[in-house]
């Protein structure tokens, strides 16, 4: 029914199959907008979230998917700017991740603030001392350049590209591509950072508080790094379940080990850089705000571990088995790497968005716990049913893999 | 966010973060409003035919788009990248004014790579037909949907459609100009299009020595396509046989067809 609007050449499921498995996800969209919506009639008394604890799930959330949808910004840089051609068979799927993560990113914050409608606010008056400041300008800008970035793949569409006016206005949009790319890659690197900086200038709390170079803390620079390295292992894990969910080859063995080398460099750089601020957190600034780092979580040892863990097997294994080429030859390796690397982001945004809150800051102060609500998670998991939608429409009326067709001939 | 803002304060870091702000602002949005006015401009000017076909020839694969110069044998495993436009292509001209010179050719045809031939009647019209390759894979069942008489057609833009059941697919026009008759399958040709510039310029298209090595590339594209339990019923008496897709239910005719006729 649907067959000429899906590109020629390419095979999709019958209409009815892909409508069964859109099905689950829309009843999860829709469970999770009635959610939204209570916490916007209602109010955010109904989180789990308060005054004490002002960061919850969906803070976490946000940190994660920003991190994780960078692909979109260094695929872009890494194509347009530094030509490394091979990764034109992903970059269509890179920038709808980036879409979508940062779209919902940007839903979810909405109803995180509770009055979106005064988000205006922060624009119009804005604090310049405030990393926060920067943040939602950058993201802001940035959701723009993805979606001027996500509207060619779409007019590529068989169906639409038959409107002279729109594939003139695709074709010329992507001569100018480049520009977007530098404006992404600029602003990415901005809000990436300041997000970690949001964090390491709290100088209240001495559990993520760092060292700074000039106004920015270190955290401002390991979550550029950290993002960085993210990136590319996330498209190379949703390009592999892609391929797995639907039984077709997407791309050559060549653009995963690509992909994975070059998460692998940056990783090299991260891990580095986190050991040497982790000793220096460890030995120097924690003492010197008169808290030895063994007492954050003396009662709760686990923790602590999960800062180990975020080094070395989240970080230096999967930076091994990216570096070691007789194991990054082998699909199961990479995707094992790209699995840990993306988990290791999802660790050290928990780490320093609900661990930190957790810490008691006042003397009269006890460890705190949190657990989302119902309303909470609902919203959470909206933002993943979006996510599997849009991703789901693109995949099937978009050419999101521009190698399909040839590897499906071969 | 402005100056005329209550609250708003000339300090440097005002200055500084806004000022980056509205720099990359004012980037991206230039960068689109310049996109959108190239775009109206390619209307306004009449070359958005030569925009859709940069457009769609980008999204050929390689496989359909070795440079004449290597079929003929000339040179080494060569992609164009000019769209075809072989009278831009200094390669080409190089080749032209080289010591290899191909022989002036019997057939008084000229072949587009999207397998339309143009012959002239007179200084300033020409017939265009389909060679008898694609011909044989569009089919007898498809029907022709031709542009109306005093329509102008665009090199490279569309020619005109066949139709079978809910698929179509266009032929390449190998020359700008305007229609002045119809032609049909029992003609031998399609369309008689007397040309916009006086005395055309065919250097684009194939022609002489030319012509044979590039079918045979055609046809090795198609086997390429066609399942192998399909491919000993491709030809009869060795010709291929008048409708490739019917011998072969599993071949999609859209897909073939596209393949052949260079639609993505």
């Amino acid at each position: 029914m649907d067959k000429t609007a899906i590109s020629r050449g390419l095979q999709r499921a019958p209409l009815g199959q892909f409508l069964l498995w859109l099905g689950p996800w829309i009843a999860l969209l829709v469970f999770g907008v009635y959610c939204a919506y209570l916490c916007l009639r209602y109010g955010l008394h109904l989180t789990n979230m308060d005054n004490r604890f002002a960061f919850g799930a969906w803070i976490f959330l946000d940190l994660t998917v920003i991190a994780l949808g960078a692909g979109a910004f260094f695929t872009g840089f890494l194509l347009y700017i530094l030509k490394r051609k091979e990764l034109r068979a992903v970059i269509n799927s890179a920038v709808t991740i980036g879409f979508i993560c940062y779209s919902g990113a940007v839903v979810i914050l909405m109803v995180d603030v509770g009055q979106p409608l005064r988000a205006w606010f922060t624009f119009w008056h804005p604090n310049v001392h405030s990393m926060l400041t920067e943040v939602t300008f950058c993201i802001t800008c940035y959701l723009g350049v993805l979606a001027f970035e996500y509207i060619p793949i779409l007019l590529k569409n068989r169906k639409l590209r038959q409107i002279p006016s729109f594939l003139v206005f695709e074709f010329n949009m992507h001569k100018v591509m480049y520009v977007l790319a530098g404006a992404g890659t600029f602003l990415s690197f901005f809000h990436q950072g300041s997000l970690g900086g949001l964090y390491g200038v709290l100088n209240g709390r001495p559990f993520v508080y760092r060292e700074s170079f000039g106004i920015w803390p270190t955290t401002f620079f390991l979550f550029i790094v950290s993002a960085a390295a993210a990136g590319p292992s996330f498209i190379l894990l949703t390009t592999w379940i892609t391929s797995k969910v639907t039984k077709k080859r997407l791309v050559t063995q060549e653009v995963y080990e690509s992909l994975g080398k070059i998460s692998g460099y940056i990783l090299i750089g991260y891990v580095l850089f986190k050991t040497i601020d982790t000793l220096v957190w460890i030995s120097m600034t924690a003492p010197g705000m008169g808290v030895h780092p063994d007492s954050f979580f003396a009662s709760k040892p686990g923790y602590t571990a999960l800062h180990l863990l975020e080094v070395t097997i989240f970080g230096f294994l999967p930076m091994a088995i990216y570096m070691t080429k007789r194991l990054r030859s082998q699909i199961k390796w990479l995707v094992t790497a790209a699995v840990l690397t993306c988990l290791g982001i999802v660790v050290n945004r928990y780490i320093l968005t609900i661990q930190t809150l957790a810490l008691p800051t006042l003397p009269f102060d006890e460890l705190l716990s949190y657990m989302p609500s119902w309303q909470e998670t609902g919203a959470f998991l909206m933002v993943i049913a979006y996510g599997m939608i849009v991703y789901s429409l693109s995949f099937r009326y978009a050419n999101l893999f521009p190698l399909e067709r040839e590897l499906q001939r071969n | 966010m402005f100056p005329w803002v209550y609250g708003f304060e000339w300090t440097a870091g005002n200055v500084i973060f806004l000022g980056l702000f509205f720099t990359v602002v004012i980037v991206i949005l230039t960068t689109v409003t310049v996109a959108v006015v190239r775009s109206r401009r390619a209307f306004k000017e009449r070359r958005h035919h030569e925009v859709k076909w940069e457009s769609t020839f980008e999204d050929l694969g390689s496989e359909a788009r070795p440079c004449r110069h290597q079929l003929s044998g000339e040179t080494d495993q060569r992609m164009c990248r000019h769209g075809f436009e072989c009278k831009d292509c200094s390669f080409h001209k190089q080749m032209l004014d080289s010591a290899y010179k191909l022989v002036e050719a019997e057939s008084d045809r000229y072949y587009h790579r999207g397998h339309a031939w143009v012959r002239k009647e007179s200084y300033s019209t020409v017939i265009i037909g389909l060679d008898d390759f694609a011909t044989r894979i569009v089919g007898p069942k498809a029907r022709a949907k031709l542009p109306k008489i005093g329509r102008m057609i665009h090199e490279n833009g569309t020619a005109w459609r066949f139709l079978l059941g809910d698929e179509s697919v266009r032929v390449l026009a190998p020359v700008s100009g305007q229609v002045i008759e119809h032609g049909g399958p029992d003609r031998g040709w399609y369309l008689k299009v007397k040309l916009l510039d006086q005395g055309a310029d065919l250097r684009h298209l194939l022609t002489g020595n030319e012509v044979n090595p590039w079918m045979e590339y055609e046809m090795a594209r198609l086997i390429r396509m066609i399942p192998e339990s399909c491919q000993a019923g491709l030809t009869e008496d060795g010709q291929l046989v008048d409708d490739v897709t019917a011998k072969c239910p599993s071949l999609e005719w859209d897909l073939v067809c596209s393949e052949i006729l260079l639609e993505p």
